[in-house]
């Protein structure tokens, strides 16, 4: 049986396609901005600015693309899935460049403040830890790989663990008001990234979606590998 | 909600109560098939009477002998070739003039013209006119009068033409007329012109259906008496044309006299004759019907 | 593949274009406005004998487009495909008002000779119909009424190859047409059509006889046949409409006080926009399924 609907699933990969390059960028992006946060460094910063507002027209090309798909080609089944799986990563990815923009800003915001370099060090630890989650979830997603998704979980638990405990650090920085103002808004910092990683969780739950027709929300007391799916 | 108390009536589908119906059925196809038996067996009756008084007489010195006073010598060789020859030249006269009229009537002619309805409803007219009409009109303007052609073969055919031709007309509609529509538009969709059309599409769709009625009529011809028999078809010849315009006579005038004859030899003469022109004509049909098969199939 | 080993595109400069092309896509999603016109039709109203089937319609048929009619039944949509290649003129009660112009020229005027318009807008219909002759006789009956002077098997073997018909029958082309599918039947018709070189193609209906799966391939066809034809097709299922084509004329019926039925144009656009935003609440009603 040859394709018969073949301009019909080339648009669809196409979708794919650019939401994937957006990815790359997203995954970019977060590197920039915690660049900008703890080295620091304002050009970066402004690099986040820019690129968001690429992300943001891109949200709105999709979108009409999306649109166009669903009201003229009549997506059913494992196509229809694809396209909720589409449409949900666009918001997400979308919401994901806005944190980033958040993170910048705050950036500027801080900038010749007195820091904690525990701290400091602590973001830069989300950070590493963020940016292998966004590749894996897009890979898990390109590679349409059930297992990969399913990791996502356990890769969000230290991010939540850091976020958790930034409180702690924060208080912990002592009563001088210059450094307070910077420790509480690298709080704020550590959200937008725990935010961040959350969003790729949400992402893993479309991958699984896509797979297996089923929306099951990952929460992180399931263990990975041991969802009801399993044997 | 409470199971309702009254039991539905069980579905049985099996023994019908409708024998009543059944009965009226079966006497229907009783009927039907006494109906078949009366006509068949009325057709070979006559068949085997036939044979069975010409059975004497049904050999190759029929065929070849010439007519004679004499019963042990008279044979039908004249009359075979007469019928052939007026047949032959009706058929070559009335189905290209057939077919064309056909042709014009169907595809050509605007049907809201008034001359075209006036053709259109005399076509049946003239198919039910009784074929001696025919011999009258051919005394007064083809023997004589107009075209005087005198008592000859061509005379004959034309007469036979003018019997047979609406018949060949309307079969030959008939079977324009079977050919779809979509068959002219596809054509016509692709940039050929309405002769091309014709000439090229419906014409050879409409073959099996044309040469079935042409045929069909062609055998009416042949067994045509009356109107020859105003035009000079003589009785007693011993010679086979020799041209359009040479005398002749036909089987079914040679039948005619050798019933006539007084001498009750004859009988069965006539009754051998008749088996070859039934011969002849089952033959033709069942040429007719041969084609129609062996086209039907190449169209399916 | 570990997750640390996926390194995609860096790009360190400026972010890319603002229409994101993925890479190597084609932008076909939005026909230009700029093509050029091959039928422009103004005004055009079709009569049989006093009655108005159709009333004033104007739509411009761009080149190498798909151009859909849809809409109710009874709304003059086949009725206004006949006026392209003039087969309304086997109608003899037909006439019509107005102009269709092909590629300048009012087809309706006195000089135009309809057997050459033919060859040059071909024409597929409901209902396959091929001649009941040899496959290879139905493709070249075109070409030789027309007088082609080209190698016929070449011919033959590159319609069938362009209608996507040529691997199935290549070893039968003497066998009768009538043995084929009704799928292959069509494709056959289309073939025939396009074997005489033809501008436009108008296609009627061309898949409502046919299975989902063979409705799905000649689809696919028109895709492929659009890059060297304009079509222009009349469809009674929106769905195919919104797949297929490019642009998209939604008409519909008028009812007199005499219950006449007289179609006219309510809307013309890019299909997208028909299908995710039309103008009109007509259009948007009987595309939705809320008419009447």
């Amino acid at each position: 049986m040859t394709e018969i609907r073949s301009r019909f699933h080339k648009e669809l990969s196409d979708l794919e396609q650019t939401l994937l390059t957006v990815a790359d960028q997203a995954e970019q992006m977060v590197a920039l901005a915690v660049d900008a946060v703890c080295v620091p460094d304002m050009d970066k910063a402004a690099r986040v600015m820019a690129l968001d507002q690429w992300v943001d027209r891109t949200y709105l090309d999709v979108h009409n693309r999306w649109m166009a798909v669903m009201a003229l080609q009549q997506p059913i089944a494992g196509d229809l899935r694809m396209m909720s799986v589409l449409l949900h990563l666009n918001t997400t990815l979308e919401r994901m460049g806005d944190q980033c923009v958040n993170i910048a800003k705050l950036a500027q915001v801080t900038f010749g403040l007195p820091r904690s370099e525990r701290i400091v060090a602590q973001i830069r630890e989300m950070g590493d830890l963020v940016r292998p989650m966004i590749r894996t979830g897009v890979e898990a997603l390109v590679r349409r790989d059930l297992e990969q998704a399913r990791l996502l979980p356990a890769m969000d638990e230290p991010v939540d663990r850091l976020n958790r405990n930034m409180y702690k650090e924060v208080v912990d920085c002592g009563p001088d008001p210059a450094i307070l103002e910077w420790a509480t808004r690298m709080m704020m910092v550590s959200r937008a990234l725990e935010r961040i990683g959350d969003q790729v969780v949400d992402i893993a739950e479309q991958t699984a979606f896509l797979l297996t027709g089923e929306m099951v929300e990952f929460n992180e007391e399931a263990v990975p590998g041991q969802t009801e799916h399993d044997g | 909600m409470t199971a309702s108390t009254e039991a539905a009536p069980a579905i049985d589908v099996r023994a019908s109560t409708a024998t009543r119906r059944k009965v009226v059925d079966s006497l229907f196809k009783l009927f039907l098939w006494v109906s078949l038996g009366i006509a068949l067996g009325t057709l070979l009756t006559l068949l085997i009477d036939l044979i069975s008084e010409g059975r004497s007489r049904l050999n190759f010195d029929l065929i070849m002998n010439m007519p004679s006073a004499r019963p042990q010598r008279a044979g039908i060789q004249s009359a075979i070739f007469g019928s052939l020859w007026v047949v032959g030249t009706t058929a070559a006269i009335s189905i290209p003039t057939g077919v064309g009229a056909a042709i014009y009537l169907e595809e050509f002619a605007r049907k809201d013209r008034w001359y075209n309805r006036l053709i259109e409803l005399n076509i049946q007219n003239l198919a039910s006119v009784p074929s001696v009409v025919y011999g009258i009109l051919g005394l007064a303007f083809i023997a004589r009068g107009f075209l005087s052609l005198g008592f000859t073969v061509m005379t004959a055919a034309l007469i036979l033409t003018l019997v047979v031709l609406p018949t060949v007309v309307i079969a030959s509609r008939e079977a324009l007329r079977a050919v779809p529509n979509s068959l002219r538009y596809g054509s016509l969709a692709l940039g050929a012109t309405e002769w091309e059309t014709v000439y090229r599409q419906v014409l050879p769709a409409a073959v099996p259906g044309i040469a079935t009625g042409t045929i069909l009529s062609t055998s009416r011809a042949l067994g045509e008496s009356a109107p020859l028999l105003l035009v000079g078809a003589l009785t007693f010849v011993t010679f086979n044309p020799d041209g359009f315009d040479s005398p002749y006579t036909v089987l079914p005038l040679a039948i005619f006299r050798f019933i006539s004859e007084a001498r009750v030899e004859f009988r069965p003469l006539a009754a051998a004759a008749s088996v070859v022109l039934l011969f002849l004509l089952l033959g033709m049909n069942a040429l007719a019907i041969f084609v129609r098969n062996r086209y039907e199939k190449k169209l399916r | 593949m570990k997750a640390e080993d996926y390194a995609p595109a860096r790009t360190e400069q400026a972010p890319p274009a603002i229409r994101v092309e993925a890479p190597g896509a084609k932008s076909d999603t939005e026909p230009s406005d700029d093509a050029e016109i091959v039928f422009d039709v103004v005004g055009l109203s079709v009569y049989y004998r006093d009655f108005q089937a159709v009333r004033d319609i104007t739509i411009p048929v761009r080149q190498k487009e798909i151009t859909a009619l849809i809409g109710p039944s009874g709304c003059g949509k086949s009725t206004i495909l006949r006026c392209f290649n003039r087969m309304n003129d086997l109608i003899e009660e037909a006439r019509i008002e107005g102009s269709v112009n092909f590629h300048g020229i009012d087809i309706y005027e006195e000089d135009v000779d309809p057997v050459e318009l033919r060859r040059r807008v071909g024409m597929v219909f409901q209902k396959p119909n091929p001649f009941p002759k040899s496959i290879y006789d139905n493709v070249a009956f075109g070409p030789r009424v027309g007088g082609f002077k080209v190698n016929m098997d070449d011919l033959v073997e590159e319609s069938l190859t362009r209608a996507a018909l040529w691997d199935e029958v290549k070893d039968k082309l003497s066998e009768s047409a009538l043995a084929l599918s009704g799928g292959q039947q069509q494709r056959l018709c289309i073939a025939r059509a396009i074997a005489t070189s033809p501008d436009v193609v108008l296609m009627d209906e061309p898949c409502s006889a046919l299975d989902p799966i063979a409705t799905l391939r000649i689809e696919e066809l028109m895709q492929e046949l659009k890059e060297d034809y304009t079509i222009l097709i009349v469809t009674h299922n929106m769905q195919q409409a919104a797949r297929v084509s490019d642009r998209t004329a939604f008409l519909t019926v008028d009812v007199n006080e005499v219950g006449q039925r007289t179609g006219y144009l309510v809307e013309f656009d890019t299909t997208n926009r028909i299908f995710t935003s039309p103008a009109r609440p007509e259009t948007e009603a009987y595309i939705t399924g809320r008419f009447g």
